[in-house]
């Protein structure tokens, strides 16, 4: 074993189904966002940021959109003799079927297992997508040498007002361990009025890892890596880290809207783009963006590869998107490759990527309930736009 | 020997392009950013790739660091497969002394052992200097229809042009008669592009031949062009009527840089068949702030806006503070421009500071230029 050495196990076994249609075909983790990223990038760059070489991705199903924007994982330095990039697919127990079900009692964590016991590694971080942060694993490794405890996890401070009742928190003790992970209208929320919003990060030896999987396997566990590292963090209690840095959680259509335009604002876009720890993504190669002559762009990130003639206000526009002329987009995300038509309106929305929309239609939703467009879809009639 | 490689590609990169001044001089030609996100030797690197050329020697001589830096193992062009590959050909010494390049053609006899290593049937020889999308499979089928020994790659170019390039004179089956250097009386519109196929085997015998005895096979164009009129040899002239543009004075890569904003030109840089590649970093995306005003412009990543950009390009890491206003210019990577500033006519150098302020103004006959790492109008503290 390599003192020191840390591996990785992103798990894109995330709830979907209240990021519809956007999560149709792809996990949460490879939702498009920032403009050029996907929400894999963020875990990813983490990472990548702490030296690490050893990863594995467990995907819910295929992993066809994962493996297409990852690739060899050359774009965080996975690509390399040691170590690399393992990908698991199929992992969603709820599409695997009653008959296959059964064979898997007993050996549902094997593949885990292996990749951690081959790893050689020295600790392993367990990590989600839906919380973007920019994190220094570096110093959740020390922090967690630092203290006794068998898990180290990962919370950021928030006001109570900002989290929904549903979203889960770390109960914590007076000297800051973590006791469990419950709902936030579970708990009481500190003097300051803050909860501990946890970010679904674990860090623990890879040897206690792989005895969590293994006594998993031994009482016929099917359940998610997730609910085990919940397990584990009550069972054991946890060194609770506290991450300040920019954090927001995926998790309804709602939350994805408003974290895009949180980035928006120029520290956020700051704090979480240009920090010490960079984030990294698939690279592509676009052409430059060009605003011609009757374009108005206003408070907007743009990817490369664009053409803009409209009007944009407040917006996230992603890679290769063409916004006609006397158009307007305002308080939205156009994801990649997206057409907007001559003359069409459109605000509080998210619009998916490759979608033609005609010319003058409106498409408004609200700062609350957002408009959202699925992928590929062609709108043509104002009596075509309904929000899905 | 290894297998034979039918085409070798050599891009001679080693030029100090003196006439491009202050951009020059700590940074070879080829390396000079180009369009916002290119740089100038991409679009031959792109080339290559495009035209299913999978090994090319890339010979530098001067200011190499940032151009060895960019071109890396070739993988931003798709150029590091199993069997091919880009090397980058430096001077370098050996028992027979150091081999510096003293002319085009003295560069590809000093790099002969890297050429028989490949051991190609033909030697594309490319300059990494001009902007243009070119066909190289296309060039070479014509080079074995006409079974020449010299192919040259030549561009239409006006009567008054001519004076400025080496001109091809033809018969009517397109071979080449006479060649004549910046001539004062052109006889023909043909201009030599600086491309090259030859017949290896030939050629490597007349520079061996010339190296050991009376060296006198410096230059392609000085040199070898007239040796083989004079030898006789089936020498060809290949039309390309396409975009292609030398940018090789301040003047000339202003006026390319600007073109490349239209819209409709016809170098048609985002047609998918042939793309052009780059480096490519990964950079947050461009952020323009409620006081940008943004006409008539490209911009790419990691790009800060506040003030007004009009008809300009801004490459990677450029900002522009607000109230400043950037017109008809070409800002290259990381500069930074202050408030209230403004550049008018210029080439601004990577990496420049504009401070507070200052301007940066010239005009159409005389582009300002700004140099790499320069700092203009900043009050020292």
């Amino acid at each position: 074993m390599k003192h020191n050495s840390v591996s990785a196990v992103i798990n894109l076994v995330e709830p979907w189904e209240k990021l519809e249609p956007l999560t149709q075909d792809r996990p949460v983790g490879t939702l498009p966002f920032g403009g050029r990223y996907r929400l894999i990038d963020f875990p990813l760059s983490s990472i990548a940021n702490a030296e690490i070489q050893n990863v594995m991705i467990a995907s819910p199903r295929s992993g066809r959109s994962v493996s297409d924007h990852i690739r060899s994982g050359n774009d965080w330095n996975l690509d390399t003799i040691r170590g690399g990039l393992f990908n698991f697919p199929y992992n969603d127990l709820s599409l695997i079927a009653p008959e296959k079900k059964e064979t898997l009692i007993h050996h549902y964590y094997d593949n885990a297992i292996l990749f951690l016991k081959r790893s050689n590694s020295e600790y392993t971080v367990v990590m989600g997508t839906r919380n973007i942060c920019n994190i220094d694993l570096k110093a959740l490794l020390r922090y967690h040498k630092e203290r006794d405890n068998r898990v180290t996890t990962v919370y950021k401070s928030v006001s109570a007002s900002e989290i929904k009742p549903t979203n889960t928190v770390l109960q914590l003790t007076e000297n800051g361990m973590a006791t469990s992970i419950v709902e936030a209208s579970k708990t009481i929320p500190s003097s300051e009025g803050k909860l501990a919003k946890d970010l679904n990060i674990y860090l623990m030896s890879t040897v206690d890892l792989i005895d969590i999987l293994n006594e998993a396997n031994q009482r016929g566990d099917l359940i998610s890596l997730e609910r085990l590292m919940k397990q584990a963090v009550i069972q054991h209690n946890a060194n609770a880290f506290e991450y300040t840095g920019f954090f927001a959680n995926i998790h309804d259509i709602s939350s994805y809207y408003k974290a895009s335009m949180s980035i928006l604002h120029e520290d956020n876009f700051r704090a979480l783009f240009y920090s010490q720890r960079q984030i990294y993504t698939k690279v592509k190669n676009e052409i430059p963006t060009f605003f011609a002559k009757s374009s108005q762009v206003k408070g907007s990130l743009c990817g490369t590869g664009g053409y803009i003639e409209g009007k944009v206000v407040n917006s996230v526009i992603f890679r290769n998107v063409f916004i006609n002329r006397n158009s307007l987009i305002k308080d939205s995300v156009i994801m990649q490759g997206t057409r907007i038509g001559v003359g069409t309106t459109i605000e509080n929305a998210v619009i998916d990527k490759n979608v033609v929309i005609g010319p003058n239609l409106e498409l408004k939703g609200t700062a609350d309930d957002p408009l959202v467009i699925g992928k590929g879809k062609r709108i043509f009639r104002q009596a075509e736009v309904t929000n899905e | 020997m290894t297998e034979k490689n039918e085409m070798l590609a050599i891009i001679l990169a080693g030029g100090q392009g003196t006439r491009l001044g202050k951009l020059t001089k700590s940074t070879a030609k080829p390396a000079i950013p180009f369009g916002g996100r290119y740089r100038i030797i991409d679009f031959t690197l792109s080339n290559c790739a495009n035209s299913g050329i999978d090994t090319v020697g890339v010979i530098t001589q001067y200011q190499p660091l940032e151009l060895n830096a960019h071109i890396g193992n070739g993988s931003s062009w798709g150029l590091d497969d199993q069997n091919g590959g880009v090397t980058v050909l430096q001077p370098f010494s050996s028992s027979e002394g150091e081999k510096f390049f003293e002319g085009t053609a003295h560069a590809i006899y000093q790099n002969i052992e890297y050429i028989d290593q490949q051991n190609p049937e033909y030697l594309l020889v490319l300059s990494g200097d001009h902007i243009y999308k070119m066909d190289y499979g296309a060039m070479l089928e014509y080079h074995k229809a006409k079974k020449a020994s010299l192919t040259v790659g030549v561009i239409p170019v006006t009567m008054e042009e001519a004076k400025r390039f080496g001109m091809m004179n033809t018969d009517e089956t397109d071979r080449i008669i006479e060649f004549e250097e910046k001539p004062e009386h052109p006889k023909s519109d043909k201009a030599s592009m600086g491309i090259y196929i030859f017949n290896w085997p030939t050629l490597r015998n007349y520079l061996t031949t010339s190296f050991t005895t009376n060296k006198t096979l410096e230059d392609f164009g000085k040199n070898v062009i007239p040796m083989y009129l004079a030898n006789n040899e089936s020498t060809y002239a290949y039309a390309f009527d396409g975009y292609w543009r030398d940018v090789g004075t301040i003047h000339s890569l202003w006026q390319a840089n600007m073109e490349f904003l239209s819209p409709h030109n016809s170098l048609n840089i985002g047609d998918r068949n042939w793309r052009i590649n780059s480096k490519a970093q990964v950079l947050p995306p461009m952020f323009l702030t409620n006081t940008s005003n943004v006409n008539n412009s490209m911009i790419v990543d990691s790009c800060y806006v506040a003030g007004e950009v009009d008809h300009s390009i801004l490459s990677q890491r450029v900002s522009v503070g607000t109230g400043s206003r950037i017109v008809d210019s070409m800002i290259m990577p990381g500069a930074t421009i202050g408030k209230n500033v403004v550049v008018d006519h210029a080439l601004v150098g990577e990496e420049a500071v504009i401070g507070d302020g200052a301007e940066v103004k010239g005009t159409d006959k005389d582009i300002a230029v700004v140099g790499y790492g320069e700092v203009v109008g900043v009050k020292k503290s």
